[in-house]
């Protein structure tokens, strides 16, 4: 199980992530949620620095993370992760705006785990981000915690 | 426009060449010249270019022609000049040749020593062969061959008196010659024969030195035209020179405008796949938040909700999704008109088929009788001619909803060798002919929001397609009995 496992949100946009949290809630995972801002706040969290410090240690069970960020981007965030063996195993799901296909292909190119657009309408809204909180956040099983090298 | 002020600088230099021995022709010639500057001003840069040239050319050959004349006249002069060489010297053989023989007869007649009658006998063997000679080399000077005919004959009269003289002293001795032997036999002859030779000498000559001063003139005259000629030709290469340099620059000016064209549209195309694709990420979100927080308020004041206010929380929602669906058939739309186009054979019977397999869930609880005959095979792009099928398809199957069974029917009609038409018909609410050329316009609709749903892109993107393939597209309908929309592919593939 991985109850302890927290699910790292990158969403700048507070209303965004309001709903995002509204719809969590829902399914009582909320309080799992840890809220980046930007980009370079999930970098902060990942390597534990800034106000993430001093934070428990190990890996959240899955990012969730938007394209358009200020400072860092999400497919910047996401080559980033992708290209640190240990950080490669962490789920990231791309939750974006753009139905761009270039987005998409580069996304997956870098090696981005699922990637969802985030439907106009609420409702829709609402259920994918509670389904895709409850399969990455409860139902999957995320990679083992490895020999990780503490920073 | 530099390249305009170049082609106009080009034509003067040949205009002037082909005009200007127009205009000096004579004073009265102006309204000529007048005449030719109006044609000249009436035609093309290719007819100035040719007739420049052909001017050119026309004067090339005529100085060829007359630089020719004059150097056969110059060889006829020389060759006539060696006759009258040789006429000269013969008429001075002559002259001294009769002279000798008047003279030796003479101390013959009155010495009776037989070699002073060499010379005689001499001439009198000669006189033949020079009577030839004479003919020959005055023949074509009808005045010198008078001569000569005179000459011919005062010779013979003076042979003869010099063999009579002969004849009597050897019969009678000195005393009946004495005379003679004193005077001469032929001496008045020997006079006419001195003057005539004269006369012809004075004559040759005079005909001599006129040759020469023909052949100075015709010499000159040919170094001025040859001159002349040069210079044409020169004119003409530098033309030609000129021309093709035109040519070569302005093909580089073409080509410099045609890649900063490229340039532009292609800067153009980017800023607006920048554009499209800021309103499709930014344009979303506050549509998201609006119907969100909608939801979320309902959610919050649900007890107290009243059915107004439950409405316009719905009229809200609606609102925001109607946008949401506005943006993105409108980048679909954007998206159509700039995607790189596939060129292959698709198959319209599977396109079709697959097509209604995705239509299923739509036609649950309808009922409609399908007739689909069997379609051609058609040059394009396999995903766009599905979208172009599926929005007209989906299009017969949403406006035959009020009828208890529709009746759609797909096929092809009329095709030529050059273009395949294809067709959708339905028995559905059709419309009004005359509203016909709005049909495939951008969000343009027929029809109530209320009574069919849609954003009114669907046939701007057929169109959009079709266009694309080189088609063309129309529709005919009766309002109340259903609609036809008519696809026309061309069978040969044209990018655009």
């Amino acid at each position: 199980m991985n109850m302890a496992k927290p699910i790292l949100l990158a969403e700048d946009n507070p209303r965004d992530a309001e709903l995002a949290l509204a719809a969590m809630e829902e399914e009582r995972i909320s309080d799992k949620v840890i809220l980046c801002h930007d980009g370079a706040e999930v970098l902060d969290y990942l390597y534990c620095r800034g106000r993430f410090k001093s934070r428990l240690k190990g890996n959240p069970a899955v990012v969730f993370l938007d394209l358009k960020m200020p400072k860092v981007n999400g497919l910047e965030v996401l080559r980033t992760i992708k290209a640190d063996s240990n950080l490669r195993p962490i789920p990231v799901v791309m939750l974006t705006s753009s139905r761009e296909e270039r987005d998409l292909a580069e996304s997956y190119a870098l090696g981005a785990n699922a990637y969802v657009v985030k439907p106009v309408e609420f409702h829709k809204f609402l259920s994918a981000v509670k389904e895709l909180g409850t399969f990455w956040g409860l139902i999957n099983e995320p990679p083992p915690e490895s020999s990780r090298s503490t920073h | 426009m530099e390249s305009a002020t170049n082609q106009q600088s080009q034509t003067p230099l040949l205009a002037t060449e082909g005009t200007k021995p127009l205009a000096d022709v004579a004073p009265g010639a102006t309204a000529f010249y007048r005449v030719a500057v109006a044609w000249f001003n009436r035609m093309t840069i290719e007819q100035r270019v040719l007739t420049g040239f052909s001017l050119v050319f026309v004067g090339i050959l005529i100085i060829s022609a007359i630089s020719y004349r004059n150097m056969s006249t110059l060889l006829t002069n020389s060759g006539l000049d060696g006759r009258s060489h040789d006429l000269l010297q013969l008429l001075g053989t002559i002259d001294v040749t009769m002279n000798e023989a008047e003279d030796t007869h003479r101390r013959y007649l009155v010495t009776g020593e037989t070699s002073y009658l060499e010379a005689y006998q001499k001439l009198v063997k000669q006189k033949p062969a020079f009577t030839v000679y004479l003919n020959d080399l005055t023949r074509g000077s009808p005045e010198q061959q008078q001569r000569v005919g005179v000459l011919d004959r005062m010779m013979d009269r003076q042979l003869n008196a010099e063999s009579k003289a002969i004849g009597l002293f050897q019969q009678e001795g000195f005393r009946s010659v004495k005379k003679m032997a004193l005077e001469g036999a032929g001496r008045r002859e020997l006079g006419v024969i001195h003057q005539l030779i004269a006369e012809m000498d004075a004559h040759e000559r005079q005909a001599v030195s006129q040759r020469v001063l023909e052949s100075a003139a015709g010499t000159r005259n040919s170094i001025v035209l040859l001159g002349i000629g040069a210079v044409l030709q020169l004119v003409l290469l530098a033309s030609v020179y000129y021309l093709i340099r035109h040519d070569i620059t302005e093909r580089r000016h073409v080509a410099e405008e045609l890649q900063h064209r490229g340039e532009l549209l292609e800067a153009a195309n980017k800023e607006l796949e920048a554009f499209s694709y800021s309103v499709s990420h930014d344009l979303r979100a506050p549509l998201r938040h609006i119907d969100g927080y909608a939801a979320l308020l309902r959610k919050s004041v649900e007890q107290s909700l009243n059915e107004k206010a439950a409405r316009y929380l719905q009229t809200i929602s609606d609102a925001a999704k109607q946008m949401g669906q506005l943006i993105d058939d409108l980048l679909v739309f954007s998206r159509m008109g700039r995607q790189e186009m596939l060129a292959t054979t698709v198959n319209l019977d599977q396109l079709v088929k697959s097509i209604l397999a995705d239509l299923r869930l739509d036609l649950q609880g309808r009922r409609i009788s399908w007739t689909i005959a069997a379609l051609p095979d058609v040059q394009g792009d396999p995903a766009m001619l599905r979208q172009v099928f599926m929005n007209l398809i989906a299009n017969a199957v949403k406006f035959t909803s009020t009828r208890p069974t529709a009746t759609i029917e797909i096929g092809a009609e009329h095709s030529t060798s050059s273009e395949i038409v294809l067709f959708v018909r339905d028995n559905g609410v059709g419309f009004d002919m005359q509203y016909a050329s709005k049909l495939f316009g951008v969000f343009q609709r027929l029809h109530r929001a209320d009574e069919f749903e849609g954003t009114g892109i669907g046939l701007a993107n057929v169109r959009r397609i079709v266009h694309r393939h080189g088609g063309r597209t129309w529709a005919e309908g009766v309002p109340d009995r259903g609609a036809t929309f008519y696809v026309a592919l061309p069978t040969r593939r044209t990018e655009s």
